[in-house]
């Protein structure tokens, strides 16, 4: 005879393996959902059904939820309604603003200023430095005290420490950077602490949560720098005809030794319309970058 | 051979596949608090499923399960929002609400479907003898 953890437990691993080969994701999604709906729907429907045994009551829960190959069929075909990773953090959207209204498509070159993972990416590659050095020097740390204290009794909590607050920080960095809310990390209750202490040292998404760590640091760097040398570089094109025509300050072109020609003040607005371009051009590598960052997380940290 | 009962089977998921996003959307609408999925799947098999158990798991268009991927997909197009709230027992809730492009949508779909269903019901009539 079953218990209802085990039934449970054997409907999640039919559907993911019903799930086999979608988007990481998605199968993260149907899993949360089907144990939030499995365990409310038993909690409730226990007290209604008290003659009937638990693992009874599970079973005709599951029933009622659809086979496992039916849920995986109705996740898969929403799946490509879903946006990718990136698109839809509230942030993004509050900074996209009244953009909202057509959400859907931002047809053209200068449509990226409407697109809120444009600006969802702008705003991630600006801060990506110091959430970078904040990974980089607690991976750092944590991992050589842990290893310098191991041959001590107190070595081994603390690396265990140190282990669980990878875990966390990755589940956070997974909600700010991946398509979220993701699958809450409630603990299995079932297994014992060894096992657990087990999956934590030996599991997979421990050591790729701490080389995603370890590599913020100079993916920051470069985010970091590249946007601010394009914005400074468009603001600074902008700024040229206002500099020219109404603070009088002459704008260099070509300096030879001794010999400066100025660009004449009626020419500098055509700066200005690179500048435009320019930090429209930002404004795309900003989007790209957080695309594919998106999918480098993922990749890294949103476990099976 | 061709399955009839696959057939049905397939007809039924075709037709259900966009009104089920209509009902969602009508069911959050209506009621004024945030609901949880197993909430939502409840309201929805209970006008058909009052009868016995093998009624309630037979006549419901859709399976509790499948409302999930719908009610994701809406947030995902802004016309549902939805928090995640804890519990003392058991995993924690999503709960969800319209939003108010969802309110505009629900609008908007409702006479979609009123078309169609003056459509298929005239067809259904003979108007087109």
């Amino acid at each position: 005879m079953k218990t209802t953890d085990e039934l449970i437990q054997t409907y999640l691993d039919d559907l993911k393996s019903a799930l086999a080969g979608a988007d990481k994701a998605t199968v993260q999604d149907a899993l949360a959902d089907a144990e939030e709906h499995l365990r409310t729907a038993l909690e409730s429907e226990k007290a209604d059904q008290e003659d009937l045994a638990e693992n009874e009551v599970i079973k005709g829960v599951i029933q009622t939820y659809g086979e496992a190959e039916e849920i995986a069929q109705a996740y898969l075909s929403w799946e490509q309604n879903l946006p990718p990773a990136l698109a839809a953090t509230p942030a993004a959207r509050r900074a996209a603003g009244s953009a909202d209204a057509n959400s859907k498509t931002y047809p053209g070159f200068f449509g990226v200023f409407a697109d809120p993972r444009a600006w969802g990416g702008l705003v991630f590659m600006l801060i990506s430095l110091m959430t970078g050095i904040l990974y980089f020097t607690w991976a750092v740390t944590g991992l050589s005290l842990s290893l310098g204290l191991i041959i001590l009794v107190i070595g081994i909590p603390f690396m265990i420490l140190f282990l669980l607050s990878v875990r966390g920080l990755s589940f956070l960095e997974g909600r700010l950077v991946e398509r979220m809310p993701r699958r809450a990390s409630f603990t299995d209750n079932s297994l014992g602490w060894m096992e657990r202490l087990k999956q934590l040292l030996t599991g997979k998404s421990t050591w790729l949560g701490l080389l995603y760590m370890l590599l913020m640091l100079p993916l920051g760097i470069i985010y970091f720098t590249v946007m601010v040398t394009l914005i400074a570089l468009a603001a600074g094109f902008i700024a040229a005809p206002v500099a020219a025509i109404v603070f009088n300050v002459p704008i260099e072109a070509i300096s030879y030794g001794e010999i400066i020609w100025y660009i004449p003040d009626y020419l500098t607005p055509l700066i200005a319309v690179f500048g435009v371009f320019l930090a429209t051009v930002t404004m795309h590598i900003a989007r790209w970058t957080g695309k594919v960052h998106g999918r480098f997380a993922k990749a890294l940290l949103v476990s099976d | 051979m061709i399955d009839i009962q696959e057939t049905h089977k397939k007809f039924r998921k075709e037709l259900s596949s966009g009104t089920v996003s209509l009902a969602l959307l009508s069911i959050l609408a209506q009621t004024k608090e945030p609901l949880y999925g197993y909430q939502i799947g409840k309201l929805i098999g209970s006008p058909l499923g009052a009868g016995d158990a093998k009624a309630k798991t037979d006549s419901v268009t859709v399976k509790q399960g499948a409302i999930y991927p719908v009610l994701r997909s809406l947030e995902a197009q802004d016309l549902l929002s939805s928090e995640r709230e804890m519990t003392d027992s058991g995993p924690p809730r999503k709960y969800y609400r319209v939003t108010e492009s969802g309110k505009q949508a629900l609008m908007d779909w409702t006479e979609i479907w009123n078309e169609t269903k003056t459509f298929v019901d005239n067809v259904l009539g003979g108007d087109y003898q």
